[in-house]
């Protein structure tokens, strides 16, 4: 345990978002002349700092519009911070909203190839694996049909089983765990079960409290882009809990 | 995988994170270039034959227009048909490459919302798209050239060269507009008009010797002029390119890509909060 996986240290990320409603560069221009360009600033993460070991299970939670999503994309290398500083080591899984650049006219096969390489991994493998991938996703019999055929549970498992083909160092994971049927949920999370045990290292976000305490080791909870506390999972869920449900137990 | 060491605070190098950006991308770009060939016509009966028939039907309507009702001189040996379908053939080519590589990056905006890929592998790969499609679609040139007995001069080696250079040409450009497009969407409104109007500026369908001599400067500073004539000379020969249009043909490709690749490096940081 020399070094940690993931190093965030105080961490803002600033949204500009223009008052004055600037859709073209004629009124870009003539509103900077006369100055009356007005930003009100939307700090999405205010200072936020933490490390998460070598295969540690790291649980964030916290309300909507808390910044959980901005911070996983911070993490995932997607947003650059506006202050602060973000050290990641060892190959990146983003499990944040997936599916990205999947094309309708597409096949299946075409579709994992193209994913899959959004994802960094090379085309070749892709190509070697793509018929394992959609034969976990129970999707064998479609793997030539174009994508606009696909129902939306099928889309979800494709992407996750696209997504899940691989044995990372870091796992960032935004709530993918609820896609597809009752019976799909319990293959995925047992999926996600084995990167863990392997020793991934994880930062998962949930609103399912009950998955981050079976599966953190430790936790934080995020409120306005600030933490609020973190440490032993139970004690924050715990203390966010009093804050949710107003003291009541 | 991705990658195996991120620090937020390892800034890019103007120029050398792109070049190394590009070449580990690779096996994406050549995914996209694919596709962007493949997909465009996926729905239509003709499917890639498109990419030689559409700029074969416009030829025709201008030469029907041009070569029939207006009767231009060209006081060349080549047929009218030759010296306008090369004029349309490298126009089309330079318009498509820079609004395809310009309006990339948005158009990608909802995989680089998602996922860590270095933006300019989109633009990039636009503009190598557009190349692959105006190489395929020389054949009909070259085939048209050979019916009218213009035939194929061996110089034909150094159409790779007017390629290339307008391959970086397009890519600088590309990436400088779509840079601006994250701001303002209407910047690729404001790009398809300024393209029309260096169209009207290169000699395509009329000669050199058409436009009054004291306009003449604005074509000759035009580098697509440059570009052109260079391209008929080493396609079909005597189109009469001067060696100055050869340096001007590279000096511009090289400034342009360096400067566009290096706005492009710097700004990005800014921007991609904005998609």
């Amino acid at each position: 345990m020399t070094e940690q996986a993931i190093q965030v240290s105080n961490v803002r990320l600033e949204y500009r978002l223009s008052r004055s409603n600037i859709g073209s560069f004629k009124e870009y221009a003539i509103k900077t002349v006369k100055r009356q360009m007005k930003y009100e600033s939307l700090w999405a993460l205010d200072g936020v700092s933490f490390e998460v070991a070598k295969g540690e299970v790291f649980g964030i939670i916290g309300p909507n519009g808390a910044g959980k999503s901005t911070l996983m994309k911070i993490m995932a290398r997607v947003l650059p911070p506006t202050e602060g500083r973000v050290i990641v080591r060892g190959s990146v899984a983003p499990m944040i909203e997936l599916g990205a650049g999947f094309n309708a006219d597409l096949t299946g096969y075409e579709n994992i190839v193209m994913y899959g390489t959004l994802l960094g991994r090379t085309p070749e493998r892709m190509r070697r694996r793509a018929w394992e991938i959609a034969e976990w996703a129970d999707l064998t019999d479609f793997i030539d049909v174009p994508l606009r055929s696909y129902s939306s549970g099928m889309l979800a498992r494709l992407a996750f089983s696209v997504a899940t083909d691989i044995e990372p160092d870091v796992l960032v994971v935004d709530e993918v765990l609820s896609v597809g049927d009752a019976a799909f949920q319990l293959r995925s999370e047992e999926r996600m079960k084995i990167l863990i045990e392997r020793g991934a290292s994880v930062v998962i976000v949930s609103h399912n409290l009950a998955t981050i305490g079976d599966l953190a080791a430790r936790a934080m909870w995020l409120d306005h882009g600030r933490c609020m506390m973190a440490g032993d999972p139970n004690e924050v869920i715990a203390a966010y809990k009093q804050t949710v449900d107003g003291g009541a137990p | 995988m991705t990658t195996t060491y991120y620090d937020s605070d390892h800034a890019r190098k103007p120029l050398a994170s792109e070049v190394s950006n590009l070449w580990n991308h690779r096996g994406l770009i050549r995914l996209i270039v694919t596709r962007d060939l493949t997909v465009r016509y996926k729905r239509s009966t003709l499917g890639v034959w498109w990419t030689l028939l559409n700029p074969l039907l416009t030829t025709g309507v201008m030469w029907v227009v041009f070569g029939n009702f207006f009767r231009f001189d060209i006081k060349s040996d080549v047929p009218y048909i030759v010296y306008l379908l090369s004029g349309i053939l490298l126009i089309t080519y330079f318009a498509q490459a820079v609004l395809a590589s310009g309006s990339a990056i948005v158009n990608s905006a909802g995989i680089l919302t998602k996922v860590y890929v270095p933006p300019e592998v989109f633009s990039v790969s636009a503009a190598i798209a557009a190349a692959v499609n105006f190489v395929i679609s020389l054949a009909i040139l070259l085939i048209i050239q050979l019916i009218t007995g213009v035939g194929v001069p061996w110089t034909v080696v150094f159409i790779p060269v007017v390629v290339l250079a307008m391959l970086a040409l397009t890519a600088g450009l590309g990436l400088l507009i779509a840079a601006a497009a994250v701001h303002f969407f209407d910047v690729l409104d404001l790009t398809g008009v300024a393209i029309q109007l260096i169209g009207y500026l290169t000699p395509t369908f009329y000669p050199l010797a058409f436009v009054p001599e004291k306009f003449q400067w604005m074509i000759k500073i035009n580098p697509l002029y440059s570009y052109l004539t260079v391209f008929r000379d080493v396609v079909y020969g005597n189109a009469g390119a001067e060696l100055w249009m050869w340096a001007y043909m590279i000096v511009s490709a090289v400034v342009i890509l360096v400067v566009g690749v290096y706005l492009f490096s710097r700004s990005w940081r800014r921007l991609v909060i904005l998609l």
